[in-house]
């Protein structure tokens, strides 16, 4: 029994390095490429199963509901996240208003006459899953989940007739409550700055398919109507820096929503706002968050994308194509390569 | 003394190996449950394939072991277990409506171990088998007294691409070279016993290969269209359940009529399985060593088992269960 005790001894010390091992082992980065997951490259697909759920006749709007520019929204660590992924319970409270808000779009734009409703869930922080499922509006259609293809604007397609986007924020370096742009500090297609609502009208626009609606801060407002041109637009705040704002009552941005939805159909249906066409093909530069350059795998993967040059320092790219929905695509490579769960 | 210890440890690691226990569920193998009179629907809720749900936080309470510890929290599966009963009554609604009169739900979704239906929510009229181990793990508690089988909640099959595709604890699995999903599967043990599959819902990649597996037909409810693993085009819960209800009635009507058939298959079953890769090896060598069973083994994480009863294969499932849940 004696003669054991170094046996065991060395049984422990064997089973702690194997413990220490494998939890070095947990650690290391995912490297699978962005191709290789079910979701982040099928745009396609999901395009053609949306289009089988689509009216042939009828008004259809595609909204996609992003929760920074919601109605009250300040702050991105207590509000923006779940418990579950570092945030708050603050959560909750904006899962409801971001609810809600889609609601009033819906019952605007139903009122004007659209009959069908497609929501797409935009905001990352629990995973493209914010919408509270059982008191959405029962006649929308709601895409959620990640990863997703193009991510802002999964299944999108000609037979939509227009896009609004709710609880949206103003572009990464803007002046607006939690300004950012997907993995980006700058993103432009010759030459023209696009926020991420500029990029979901700009993949809608190739489609003939018009951004009808904006909602989110001053800031957000101002320039998306500067890059897509006119259309209606709710401005939910002032902000004061990224993390404050002068907010209108929720009740209040409800009521605005809904007159808002309602005008923005009417003037689709009247041909007063157009898509958002740019000349091809399309020549993208970008620059990836100043955080993610400063990772090398983060700029060596996003570099050996298809068609992705390095271009213009340190973290910058160029890409060039004649499809926006390419375009989205590739974008969405990127956000997986700098984003996964 | 070392050359003395390594047999000694060789035989301590054999005599482990022989030691891998029986299922706790053996004992039970034999027991019904109580007749009830009328038309008799057996049903058996998944959630993966229910309306709404695209991401394992949503399935998953989070006891139930080290791997899932960290994947939920309050807003998560806590609502979706009221969605997941909902759907189950609206399910006995509509066979209700079309006559039938008798309903056992038996959880078939791991999360919370098998535990996932909230009982004082659920029709009141239905008996809920619920809680791990049970012998015949997705269909226990099946016997030919049932008039007729609906899968609600379905989930595609292991390496397909649907919505939290997965099948049991294999990468693969075939009877008779026969590829089957979990549906397949558990049809196969019902079909011994003359009950067919009337009602099959998840998201469309499950229908589909769903069809091809029961080439007899049964109603389809497509819940959702699966755009990623985690990720699909989905509707509103109000709807999913006006299409159970009217796709239950459709099918307890259409079963009544004699439109579906057992799914069987030749005897002797050859049951070809790989165990899912991700599975440590240690997994692998209790599966190898359970005693009843007497596995050939055909690859590293591959066995082959030859039986004349589906319901033997079934005992083999909840071996294999309580081996990779333990």
């Amino acid at each position: 029994m004696k003669g054991l005790l170094p046996v065991f001894a060395l049984l422990q010390l064997v089973a702690m390095r194997a413990a220490a091992q494998a939890q070095q082992d947990t650690t290391p980065r995912d490297t699978t490429p962005p191709a290789a997951y079910f979701g982040v490259t099928e745009y396609r697909l999901a395009r053609e199963k949306l289009e089988l759920d689509m009216q042939h006749n009828g008004f259809s709007v595609y909204i996609i509901a992003d929760m920074e520019g919601l109605a009250g929204a300040v702050r991105n660590a207590t509000e923006m996240r779940p418990v579950s992924r570092g945030g708050t319970p603050q959560h909750e409270r904006f899962r409801q208003e971001l609810t809600d808000e889609v609601n009033a779009l819906i019952s605007g734009a139903r009122a004007a006459g659209a009959t069908q409703f497609i929501v797409n869930e935009g905001h990352g922080g629990t995973l493209f899953r914010n919408v509270l499922v059982d008191r959405l509006d029962p006649d929308a259609i709601l895409i959620r989940g990640y990863p997703k293809p193009i991510v802002m604007s999964t299944g999108l397609n000609p037979m939509v007739d227009a896009i609004m986007i709710v609880g949206a924020h103003a572009n990464a370096g803007s002046p607006g409550v939690i300004s950012h742009n997907f993995a980006f500090d700058s993103f432009t297609v010759n030459g023209k700055v696009l926020n991420e609502a500029g990029i979901a009208a700009f993949i809608g626009g190739e489609m003939g398919v018009p951004m009808a609606l904006a909602s989110g801060d001053d800031a957000l407002v101002a320039e998306t109507r500067d890059m897509v041109g006119p259309l209606e637009t709710v401005t939910v705040k002032t902000a004061f820096s990224r993390s404050a704002a002068a907010v209108l009552s929720p009740a209040t941005v409800q009521r605005l929503l809904r007159q808002a939805a309602r005008r923005a159909v009417r003037r689709v249906k009247a041909g007063q706002l157009r898509p958002l066409t740019l000349e091809k093909p399309y020549r993208v530069r970008f620059c990836l968050r100043r955080s993610f350059t400063e990772d090398s795998w983060i700029r060596q993967t996003v570099g050996r994308l298809e068609g992705v040059t390095a271009s213009g320092g340190q973290g910058c790219f160029a890409y060039s194509s004649g499809s926006a929905e390419a375009v989205g695509n590739m974008l969405n490579e990127v956000e997986w390569t700098v984003l996964k769960p | 003394m070392r050359f003395f210890l390594v047999p000694l440890l060789l035989c301590l690691a054999f005599a482990l190996q022989a030691q891998t226990p029986p299922p706790s569920s053996a004992p039970f193998r034999d027991k019904q449950i109580p007749h009830e009179a009328g038309f008799r629907v057996f049903i058996v809720p998944d959630m993966e394939g229910m309306g709404s749900a695209v991401d394992i936080r949503e399935v998953i309470a989070g006891n139930e072991g080290e791997r899932y510890k960290e994947l939920t929290g309050p807003d998560y599966w806590d609502r979706f277990r009221l969605l997941l009963t909902q759907e189950v009554n609206a399910t006995i609604r509509g066979a209700r409506a079309a006559g039938a009169r008798s309903f056992v739900v038996n959880e078939g979704h791991g999360g919370n171990l098998f535990a996932n239906v909230l009982p004082w929510e659920l029709d009141s009229s239905a008996i809920l088998v619920r809680g791990f181990p049970k012998p015949l793990v997705m269909v226990t508690g099946i016997d030919s007294s049932f008039g007729t089988l609906m899968f609600t909640g379905a989930h595609a099959n292991a390496g397909s691409p649907g919505v939290l595709a997965h099948n049991f604890a294999f990468d693969t699995f075939t009877v008779n070279g026969n590829v089957l999903n979990e549906v397949g599967i558990n049809a196969l043990i019902a079909g011994e016993l003359g009950v067919s599959v009337s009602l099959v819902s998840g998201d469309d990649v499950l229908i589909e290969e769903t069809r091809k597996i029961l080439a007899d037909g049964f109603v389809a409810i497509v819940t959702k269209r699966a755009v990623g693993r985690s990720a699909a085009i989905t509707y509103s819960p109000a709807k999913v359940r006006r299409m159970l209800q009217a796709g239950a009635a459709e099918a307890v009507r259409r079963e009544r009529r004699g439109d579906f058939k057992p799914f069987t298959m030749e005897r002797p079953y050859r049951v070809e399985f790989a165990l899912r890769q991700t599975y440590p090896d240690s997994v692998v060598r209790e599966i190898a060593a359970l005693p009843e069973f007497k596995l050939e083994k055909t690859g590293s994480r591959s066995f082959r088992y030859v039986t004349d009863s589906a319901r033997r294969m079934g005992w083999l499932l909840d071996a294999i269960e309580e081996t990779v849940i333990r």
